[in-house]
């Protein structure tokens, strides 16, 4: 991704909803005793299809709205969303996978990696907070139902990073031109 | 391969959102409440809520419309958690009832000794019926008081309103109680203010009707006269329940040409089919004082 106003914008812009959506809708919206959570899915989709730094910086976005917004700890969900982005994006970097339904494990691996760090992030912090079982529970249904969702995030928020990217990702690159064959159907035998 | 100076460059980057992270982390920590940061999440908040606020209502119908399809799912598992605080609410309810009617009966019971007229020299024992009889032809119930509480054979059981029974037999911790509307069942009893005497059977099925003999014919009975209790003592129909413990009202007169006597119908106080406390009154011991069963008038 090349460091640009439209760039910056366009991730900035989605940075913004992704908070803004989440804290406002998605986390009042109860399903089996617990809500999805897009800004994981958000920092993710960036770092699957921009990059490692790219993918690093938009969670530390993410996590400073977030924690500026809630009155969290500042710092604790810039910290793990941070780490998530620069893991989805180094992911990305290195399989450069292609199949359209990656999105699934990813969502869910980045949901739960989120939930998880969060979760002994705070616990390290707040050493007095007592941990329920119910904590299980929420982040297992958070990830199945992040996990649902993530098809849709992720192509949306590629159409929107797509034109500031510096290379088409993998699913979208141009097979390769065929070989023509020869009259008889085999190659090397053209006439 | 990645260029070295790529590599580096992303470990930098991820280096200083990480180490910037622990800054904030560390000075929020730090700081007070009233600190710079704080300050700044503080305007920043401010900066968000109208935006918030204006998100909020623009997705509520989206919210209510997933809520709606969360709720219609798990409307099953609400419906039948609902039944078992319902069951749990019906059985506390019963359980409230249950307090409250004893608690009238223990009042009464407390009250009826006290009242002029009622045989003075017995000491009740208040006693909780544990079993009934399930026929109408063995009228009886057992309590939870036996000898070791001193209750004894032949004594009269009363609850708040009237006399039921007596003790037709008593063990170390429980007694069998034999109700007046046993058809075994014989109690002396007297018209008041009248004075008429009688024996006083029961209709076998019919608790609330007692039949009144041997009334000598010519007396005048009116219908609400109360029968109590005479003390009256004759061969085989000895009365063993003291005088003056109230028993019922008139409900009607039969009268009949042939026999020298009429019967009378009593209408008994006491409602033999929702009794759950009873008393016994035994025989004081001399010099003590009348027994309580600790509850006030």
């Amino acid at each position: 991704m090349t460091v640009s106003p439209s760039s910056i914008l366009r991730v900035g812009l989605l940075v913004l909803l992704g908070v803004v959506l989440q804290i406002s809708g998605l986390s009042q919206i109860q399903v089996m005793g617990s809500s999805p959570d897009l800004t994981p899915l958000v920092v993710a989709a960036v770092a699957l299809w921009a990059g490692s730094i790219p993918g690093a910086v938009t969670g530390f976005c993410v996590g400073l709205l977030l924690d500026l917004a809630l009155g969290q700890n500042l710092g604790s969900s810039s910290l793990v969303l941070s780490a998530v982005g620069y893991g989805v994006g180094r992911f990305g970097e290195l399989r450069d996978p292609a199949h359209g339904l990656i999105a699934i494990p990813v969502g869910a691996a980045a949901t739960i990696g989120y939930l998880v760090a969060f979760a002994a992030v705070s616990f390290m912090l707040q050493l007095e907070a007592s941990i329920s079982a119910l904590v299980v529970r929420d982040a297992l249904v958070t990830t199945l139902l992040n996990a649902i969702i993530a098809v849709p995030v992720f192509g949306l928020i590629r159409r929107v990073v797509r034109p500031v990217l510096l290379a088409q990702p993998a699913g979208r690159r141009r097979r390769a031109e065929t070989r023509e064959t020869g009259p008889i159907g085999l190659r090397g035998l053209e006439v | 391969m990645y260029d070295k100076k790529v590599i580096r460059r992303r470990r930098a980057a991820l280096a200083v959102l990480v180490g910037l992270s622990l800054v904030l982390l560390t000075a929020y920590f730090g700081e007070s409440p009233a600190g710079v940061l704080h300050g700044v999440q503080r305007g920043a908040q401010q900066v968000l809520s109208p935006v918030e606020s204006g998100a909020s209502k623009a997705l509520k119908p989206f919210r209510d419309l997933f809520n709606w399809v969360g709720d219609a799912f798990s409307a099953k598992g609400d419906n039948k958690k609902l039944k078992k605080e319902l069951a749990q609410a019906r059985s506390q309810l019963a359980a409230a009832e249950t307090a409250v009617r004893e608690n009238e009966q223990l009042r009464a019971m407390v009250g009826l000794p006290r009242r002029a007229g009622f045989p003075q020299g017995t000491s009740p024992v208040t006693a909780r019926v544990i079993a009934r009889s399930p026929t109408d032809w063995y009228s009886s119930v057992q309590i939870d008081k036996g000898k070791s509480d001193g209750v004894r054979a032949d004594e009269p059981v009363i609850t708040g309103e009237g006399l039921v029974g007596k003790v037709t037999s008593a063990s170390s911790g429980t007694a069998e109680v034999t109700l007046i509307t046993d058809g075994s069942s014989a109690v002396s009893a007297q018209i008041m203010p009248d004075g008429s005497s009688g024996i006083l059977r029961p209709a076998v099925g019919d608790p609330n009707d007692l039949q009144l003999d041997f009334l000598q014919k010519g007396r005048k009975l009116a219908k609400g006269q109360v029968v109590v209790t005479s003390g009256f003592r004759a061969g085989r129909l000895e009365s063993l329940f003291p005088r003056g413990i109230p028993i019922g009202t008139v409900r009607s007169v039969s009268p009949n040409e042939v026999e020298t006597y009429q019967r009378v119908h009593v209408q008994p106080y006491a409602d033999f089919r929702r009794m759950d406390y009873v008393q016994v009154l035994t025989a004081r011991a001399p010099g003590t004082q009348q027994a309580s069963v600790g509850l006030g008038p």
